[in-house]
């Protein structure tokens, strides 16, 4: 989630409180679940980590301020823009962008002259908002302009990529929007979001001039807000009304933390929205809910009652209205993350603080024990250090090198395997479908360390089963290998027969054709008439391909079965 | 020590060398390869034979002259067959230069697939010696100018391709590039190694000669060196004399079997929970997306769930249906809430897209299998689950890892015993005395917690994150009481305690790492 840099100077002027420590700042983090990730004494310069993906309003220097303010003060500074008044400034929707791009939302701000602080925390949001809360620009995405410029009303329309033309940020000419979602950067990036129909969203004032080509870019002339502006105009377009009017929610209080005084203005929809034809943003939506006090409580394994829940919510930001039995609660404006009750509980538990809970132990007896074929993996393992095997510990993921052409199953029937879709890397890019590749890892790697090597792996592989809902099986499988000039067909059977002695496990083995073995010197292992697994002397091929010296023996056995047999 | 207890306590090989010695001893002191002829020895039994010696003070190095010898590292080989870094770089910007690409040194990077150390290294070097400038916007352009280092590079590794040489036999520039991309402490990652070369000769000391002028007038018969069941059977040991050993030399080395030191870690954890009532639940590597996310309430939006975060499996791509009522309720919940009496996530839920199969990605897809199952309540339970994460790997990153998890359920689970539960893991799996919780944040717990606590040896760390699984998650998998979900993060403190500090370590092929690694937990 979010990492956000923030500054000292500035945060402590939002907060109020005088000049602030880092220390102090982080002592408050738990309320914002913030994790302070390092910072410059020198510059001020705090960086912040806040894990709440459903919390945007706390991913800018003025959010952090806001919740800690409020519970400093005990409750909710007021936002008197949110209350109803009829807005002077209108914003025209035309219709036809329902399948692109259908909401917007915008507000002015003026009276607060931008910093270079000021700007920075702008940008960080607007890029943070738009990038994660809004999945890259996709359902929602922020503009801020310089007001003065701007002839109202404003219109979100819908042109065809060759009838307008405009200056974007980052270039000097007049480009068509044509040309700017080829070429331009930012339009190669975020173009996509909007490509696939005739005609393209655009924001633009009375006079025709051109604010931006949303989700895209703005334009130079008046898109491009500077240290100094006083006067700014904001507007978050998108795919999802409530979250347009979220964002904006969210930067509008901001600004208003930073002195700005907002005018909300009117969106005029060519048709109803949920909200209505016309809708005022910025715009409190938030519904009043009834919690129970004793589903609180009982999810807190505390009784505080009524008054103190209410307490408690009141100076996490909330609006509450507490009875005996219930509390109706009202999220601030700027928040939009109440599902269900428990998120109600949760934050009744950061305001009084986790600290403030004394732990209590479960009490229910329970009985503890592994798996099936845990145990038997145990005892496996057990068996194989007696036999002087060292055990070692493999990726799962590997290559198909090395599972199939270096074990001489290319093309073979034994060359089916569980494949990743989108691979970083070739090398981690298949499970394995058996064990021997990854004792070869070790040998391969291990040609200079003194021998005999004895490696054994009880560990998972995928078996391709093509009856398998899932097209394959976990299975947990044993490996064996034995490596030493003198290693041979007889010394491992040994071993895999006295393995299966203590075991308890019967078997056979029946001469097999395996590419990955020598020919005549590699078997079967059936138990009960079913193939459980494979044994034999390893093809020098396969030896020279991993790169490996000395002769090498190897068993494989199928763990479940033993499991299985109860 | 009496002239004849020393012979007698003399090894087979350091008597043929005292011998040899002194009956070379007109021409002078011999150096290794003249002793190892006339003593008839194999190279490593003559060190062997010389330092024993030389610890006896009954041999001296009479001389000794030291020539720094350079030859490839395993690097280096590498390098001789797919190119130095500082040339693959070279000729993938030149290469750009001609079809017009424009590469940033990210690009290069992860096209090549290199280390940003090496990257750096080699632009730096190519940079500063005019082979290639960077422009604007961070690209990479070639010069069209040599690099010296480069050709420097391509020739040493071919010279030294499968022999070593003197260093100084190489002119000034080449030493200087030599000693530049040589492996030093702290970087081991070099092409060169340049290791003293040592040439000694060796005399006898006066007590040397004196001990090979004895074994001459002795004699050495009738010492054996070994006993054997024919000198016990007829029982001509009585006439044998034994020699004696010198004790105090290091012991051979022997191997062992013996568990993986991350095993052992893994395995210590496991038996903690399982003496804490745990029961333990297994689940497959492939998972469909509706257990791995869908049925945690992860929405289908979350950015956890995207391409660059899960391995998606290439065939089958999708299972043909998920069981019911699960899937419904599961649907119900995200669309709207469902009966669970949340809102829900309130967008369009792709079944589509709860079919898709991938690699686990978290322990918790095992949890919420076991919550589907009709577990017991109370119960607890955990599992040590093989998850995979779509990850650059590197020091820190694995691609393919072990996670711990569980989860508990019971009619007295609330936040409390979540917090006792929490605590009761510090003491037992961490010894620690002091511990914190805070605020986190998971998609499927409300509350959520991390706990954090004071380590032994590793001061204030993250132990693990937990919490209460929503409603949205317990109540349509069929589980209608309150259920902690924990998880908990020990990598760190099993790589302290193996003494390691690459994650990559842990699956390490490296044989000897494996059997000398001692965990300390």
């Amino acid at each position: 989630m979010p990492t956000i840099s923030i500054n000292l100077k500035d945060f402590s002027q939002l907060l109020g409180q005088g000049t602030v420590t880092a220390e102090r700042v982080e002592s408050w983090l738990p309320l914002v679940k913030g994790e302070l990730k390092d910072h410059d004494d020198a510059t001020g310069e705090l960086r912040i980590e806040l894990q709440d993906s459903n919390r945007p309003d706390l991913w800018s220097c003025e959010g952090i301020a806001r919740q800690i303010r409020t519970a400093l003060a005990g409750k909710a500074a007021a936002y008197p823009f949110f209350k109803p008044k009829r807005p002077t400034k209108r914003l025209m929707v035309s219709p036809g962008l329902e399948p692109i791009r259908p909401f917007v939302a915008a507000c002015t701000a003026v009276g607060y002259r931008v910093t270079g602080e000021g700007l920075a925390q702008l940008i960080q949001m607007q890029d943070k908002l738009a990038d994660i809360f809004g999945r890259k620009r996709r359902t929602v995405s922020i503009g801020l302009y310089r007001l003065p410029d701007i002839v109202f009303p404003v219109t979100y329309t819908l042109v065809k990529p060759n009838e307008a033309r405009f200056t974007p940020l980052g270039f000097d000419e007049p480009m068509s929007l044509g040309e700017i979602l080829s070429v331009h950067p930012k339009g190669v990036e975020y173009g996509p979001i909007v490509a696939g129909h005739d005609r393209v969203p655009l924001l633009r004032d009375a006079e025709g001039q051109v604010l931006s080509l949303p989700p895209v870019i703005n334009s130079r002339e008046i898109g491009e807000v500077r240290i100094g502006d006083a006067e700014l105009f904001v507007e978050v377009t998108g795919t999802d009304l409530r979250m347009v009017i979220l964002t904006l929610n969210i930067l509008a209080a901001n600004l208003a933390d930073r002195g700005a005084t907002i005018e909300p203005i009117e969106v005029v929809y060519p048709s109803a929205t949920a909200l209505g034809k016309t809708v005022r943003t910025p715009l409190d939506f938030s519904q009043a809910r009834p919690i129970p006090v004793k589903t609180i409580e009982a999810a807190l394994g505390q009784s505080f009652g009524a008054t103190s829940i209410a307490r408690a919510l009141t100076a996490y930001g909330y609006r509450v209205k507490p009875s005996r039995e219930t509390v109706i609660v009202k999220l601030p404006p700027y928040r939009n993350d109440l599902m269900h009750a428990v998120d109600v509980v949760e934050d009744v538990a950061i305001s009084r603080g986790y600290g403030e809970f004394t732990p209590i132990m479960p009490s229910q007896f329970t009985v503890g024990g592994l798996s099936r074929v845990e145990q038997v993996s145990d005892r496996i393992r057990d068996l194989m250090i007696g036999l002087g095997f060292q055990e070692i510990i493999s990726n799962i993921l590997a290559s198909r090198q090395d599972l199939c052409d270096r074990m001489r199953l290319g093309g073979t029937s034994w060359s089916r395997l569980v494949e990743v879709d989108n691979a970083m890397s070739q090398s981690y890019s298949c499970l394995r479908q058996w064990i021997a590749p990854s004792l070869l890892r070790v040998e391969s790697a291990s040609t200079r360390v003194f021998y005999p090597h004895r490696v054994f792996e009880v560990g998972e592989i995928a078996v391709p089963d093509p009856a398998d809902a899932q097209g394959a099986r976990t299975v947990t499988a044993l490996g064996g290998l034995i490596a030493h000039a003198g290693a041979n067909f007889s010394e491992i059977h040994s071993c895999l027969d006295l393995l299966l002695f203590y075991l308890d496990y019967p078997y056979t083995l029946e001469p097999v054709a395996h590419p990955s073995f020598l020919e005549g010197r590699a078997g079967r292992v059936l138990s009960g008439g079913r193939p459980v697994g494979l044994i034999g002397e390893l093809h020098p091929e396969v030896l020279e391909l991993w790169q490996v010296g000395m002769p090498c023996v190897i068993f494989e056995l199928e763990v479940d079965p033993l499991a299985e047999r109860g | 020590m009496d002239i004849s207890s020393l012979i007698g306590s003399l090894h087979p090989l350091e008597i043929k060398v005292l011998l040899a010695l002194r009956d070379a001893r007109s021409r002078g002191p011999m150096k290794e390869q003249q002793l190892e002829q006339t003593a008839a020895l194999e190279p490593s039994q003559l060190s062997m034979a010389v330092e024993w010696l030389l610890a006896k003070s009954l041999l001296s190095v009479a001389s000794q002259k030291t020539t720094p010898v350079v030859s490839l590292t395993k690097i280096g080989a590498q390098y001789f067959e797919k190119y130095a870094p500082i040339e693959r770089i070279l000729s993938t910007v030149r290469k750009a230069g001609q079809t017009g690409k424009r590469l940033t040194i990210q690009d290069i990077q992860s096209q090549e697939g290199l280390e940003p150390t090496e990257v750096s290294g080699a632009v730096g070097c190519l940079k500063k010696e005019g082979a290639i400038r960077i422009v604007a916007g961070g690209h990479v352009e070639s010069t069209g100018g040599p690099s010296p280092t480069a050709e420097a590079i391509r020739e040493l590794l071919k010279q030294l391709h499968g022999t070593p040489r003197d260093l100084q036999a190489f002119p000034e520039p080449m030493r200087r590039v030599i000693e530049q991309h040589a492996v030093k402490r702290g970087n081991a990652n070099e092409p060169f190694r340049i290791d003293d070369h040592v040439e000694r000769t060796f005399a006898l000391t006066p007590d040397g000669l004196g001990a090979a002028d004895a074994l001459v007038q002795q004699g050495v018969a009738d010492e054996v060196s070994q006993l054997s069941p024919e000198l016990l059977k007829d029982g001509s040991w009585r006439t044998k004399r034994f020699r004696k050993y010198t004790i105090s030399l290091r012991a051979p080395r022997i191997a062992s079997g013996k568990r993986h030191p991350y095993r052992e870690f893994l395995d210590r954890v496991k038996t903690k929970l399982v003496s804490m009532g745990f029961q333990e639940m297994r689940g497959s590597l492939i998972e469909t997306e509706f257990w791995n996310m869908d049925a945690l309430y992860m929405p289908q939006f979350h950015p956890a769930r995207d391409i660059h975060d899960v391995y998606f499996v290439k065939e089958p791509t999708h299972v043909s249906e998920i069981a019911e009522p699960f899937f419904s309720r599961v649907a119900a919940a995200h669309r709207n809430g469902g009966n669970t009496g949340s809102t829900g996530w309130g967008y369009d839920f792709n079944e589509e897209r709860a079919r898709r199969l991938v690699l686990r990605s978290q322990g918790t897809a095992v949890s919420a299998r076991t919550l589907a199952a009709g577990p017991q309540t109370p119960g607890k339970y955990f599992s040590i689950a093989r998850c995979f994460r779509y990850d650059q790997v590197d020091a820190t990153h694995a691609t393919d890892f072990f996670q711990v998890e569980g989860i508990v359920l019971g009619r007295d689970i609330n936040f409390r015993t979540l917090l006792g539960l929490l605590e009761l893991f510090a003491r037992e799996v961490a010894q620690a005395k002091e511990i914190k919780f805070l605020p986190a944040y998971f998609p499927f717990t409300e509350p959520s917690v991390e706990l954090h606590v004071q380590h032994p040896r590793l001061g204030w760390m993250e132990l693990g994150g937990a919490g209460l699984f929503r409603p949205e998650v317990t109540l349509p998998l069929g589980v209608d009481v309150p259920v902690i979900a924990w998880g908990l993060g020990l990598d760190r403190m099993a790589m302290v305690a193996l003494g390691i500090h690459d994650i990559r370590e842990l699956f390490t092929g490296d044989l000897d790492m494996i059997r000398t690694t001692r965990g300390k937990f």
